[in-house]
């Protein structure tokens, strides 16, 4: 290739860094220039630096590390229980026929049901405890993996099963290392669908009443007219499962780990 | 490398591809695998197929016999049975004077893929049987480390299997096998997956590494030259339903290489099993053809 080719290529890339450098503050400057241009209401469409404000407020309040904390933990732990259950039923209806037949059918009327529409009911169940709350993730997480894991299970090369087989692998070697390991490529596609999934349920389950939460907060400030708090907590959410998904990409990398 | 090496023969060697004397197999309470009428059928959508047909054979001890016959004639399906994972539907196979119903440690088995745990390293590969039957970790690994020294991929001992060769692939998977010490390798066309260079040099190997281990070999192909080159005797079978048609004794002697392959009078004998082959071989497809 000439030299001029790649000098072409190369400030082509270059070009390209910097217009993707820019995309985000441009868009901001774009904002910032019509909600103060009064073309729009500022009221209902503030400016970034009101929203700034409003967010720095919010932490020096002292309630945001609150918030942020409430969230996590339900994302977290309704995240780490739903998926454990769904590798674990996953990989019992994967392999054994007749669990299949007892929980297939089941799972898979109640797996088109969204996790919002639980809502009222989890409601009744549960009040406005934790609980609830973690069941709305737990809910809208588990059958993802579990599905995931299902499919993983029956895809695993039967002549790996022969050859461990042929090895004399012990039953339970056989489901915790050839059927989990062998299942783990589809596994991990499930898990990273499901990390997006437990942010959708946490919404729901904070609407739902809470008394501290990211999403709670947005409430708050949407029934006080705080517009500028309610786009602050729109984007702290939006980083925040972003940061998530980033996450578990990097770690989903590593967990198939011979690839 | 084949080539350069020297033609063990002398024109004087006795090489016969003779049949064996009909032997009833309860002459022979000494061997190792016996299959007594055995018959093992397969459900169809359209009813059901006798993939094996009331077949009799035995194995002695030490010995490496070759299953021939066209594709779909049931000698992988006899294979099988002997490794436990098809249960027979009429008859009995025993190894070791034990009936055959699951798959059994002191039982190997070389697939036509390796079939590697994708996720363990050479060496881990090679120590998951002696691991699973609860040889300590540096036990099961020590074995590993000498039969990786044995197929020559001490380099590769911490290499996961995708960044390896096919060939290089099946000797893991036959060291793999190995290392539970089974008393039977049952081979199912190992080396049919690779190209004419690496199967010429893994029979080779293998021809090499039968005189190091004491096991008995059972090898399935369709390649007669191979079955010739390896085995002790050749069991040819016939078209679906599987049967054994003939059982050919190799006098050739060992140590062998592949340079037997062209001897004249090597070429004429294989020209009869091949003849005996193919017209099996168009009964299969006959068959096949009326059908559908």
């Amino acid at each position: 290739m000439s030299t001029g080719g790649h000098n072409r290529a190369t400030t082509a890339g270059r070009l390209s860094v910097l217009v993707g450098a820019l995309s985000v503050p441009a868009f901001v400057g774009v904002w910032e220039l019509i909600a103060r241009s009064r073309i729009v209401n500022a009221v209902l469409f503030p400016p970034p630096s009101t929203v700034a404000v409003a967010v720095l407020d919010w932490i020096h309040s002292g309630q945001f590390f609150g918030d942020l904390s409430a969230s996590l933990f339900r994302v977290t732990v309704g995240f780490l229980i739903g998926t454990t259950g769904g590798i674990m039923l996953g990989v019992l209806t994967g392999r054994f026929r007749l669990v299949s037949s007892l929980l297939s059918p089941l799972f898979h009327i109640l797996r088109p049901i969204p996790p919002i529409a639980f809502v009222p009911i989890v409601i009744l169940w549960f009040g406005l405890s934790e609980a609830g709350k973690l069941f709305l993730v737990v809910w809208g997480v588990f059958f993802t993996v579990w599905l995931a894991t299902h499919i993983g299970v029956q895809k695993v090369d039967r002549g790996l099963i022969r050859a461990a087989l042929m090895l004399g692998t012990p039953r339970r070697q056989m489901l915790s290392e050839i059927i989990l390991l062998g299942a783990l490529p589809y596994i991990v596609v499930g898990l990273r669908t499901a990390v997006s999934i437990s942010f959708y349920t946490l919404v729901a389950a904070e609407l739902a009443g809470a008394f501290a939460g990211i999403v709670y907060r947005i409430e708050i400030a949407q029934q006080n007219m705080q517009t500028g708090q309610v786009m602050g907590g729109l984007a702290a959410l939006g980083l925040l499962s972003f940061v998530a998904d980033r996450s578990f990409a990097a770690i989903a990398e590593r967990a198939v780990w011979w690839r | 490398m084949v080539a350069m090496m020297q033609n063990p023969l002398r024109p004087t060697s006795p090489l016969r591809l003779v049949d064996a004397p009909p032997e009833p197999s309860s002459t022979a309470p000494e061997a190792t695998i016996r299959v007594e009428n055995l018959s093992i059928v397969f459900d169809v959508p359209r009813g059901e197929v006798i993939a094996v047909d009331r077949v009799s054979l035995a194995v002695m001890p030490g010995e490496f016999v070759s299953l021939v016959g066209p594709s779909g004639c049931g000698k992988s399906t006899l294979l099988n049975a002997m490794a436990g994972l098809e249960r027979p539907f009429e008859g009995e196979v025993m190894v070791a004077g034990k009936p055959m119903l699951a798959p059994r440690p002191d039982i190997g088995m070389v697939f036509q893929q390796p079939h590697l745990f994708p996720w363990k390293s050479v060496r881990r590969n090679i120590a998951h049987g002696p691991r699973a039957l609860g040889k300590s970790k540096t036990e099961a690994l020590r074995i590993a480390d000498d039969l990786i020294e044995m197929i020559g991929l001490t380099k590769f001992a911490s290499s996961y299997p995708h960044t390896l060769s096919g060939g290089m692939q099946q000797r893991v998977a036959i060291a793999r096998a190995l290392a539970n010490q089974p008393r039977v390798l049952l081979m199912d066309e190992p080396f049919g997956a690779l190209d004419a260079q690496t199967r010429a040099v893994m029979q080779d190997n293998l021809l090499e590494l039968r005189d190091r281990i004491n096991a008995t070999i059972v090898f399935v192909t369709h390649d007669i030259d191979e079955a010739i080159l390896l085995s002790d005797r050749v069991l040819i079978m016939s078209a679906g339903p599987g049967r054994i048609l003939r059982d050919l004794s190799v006098g050739l002697p060992r140590p062998r290489s592949s340079a037997i392959l062209t001897d004249p009078a090597y070429l004429a004998l294989k020209r009869d099993c091949l003849d005996l082959i193919r017209t099996e071989g168009r009964k299969a497809f006959e068959q096949m053809e009326a059908v559908t």
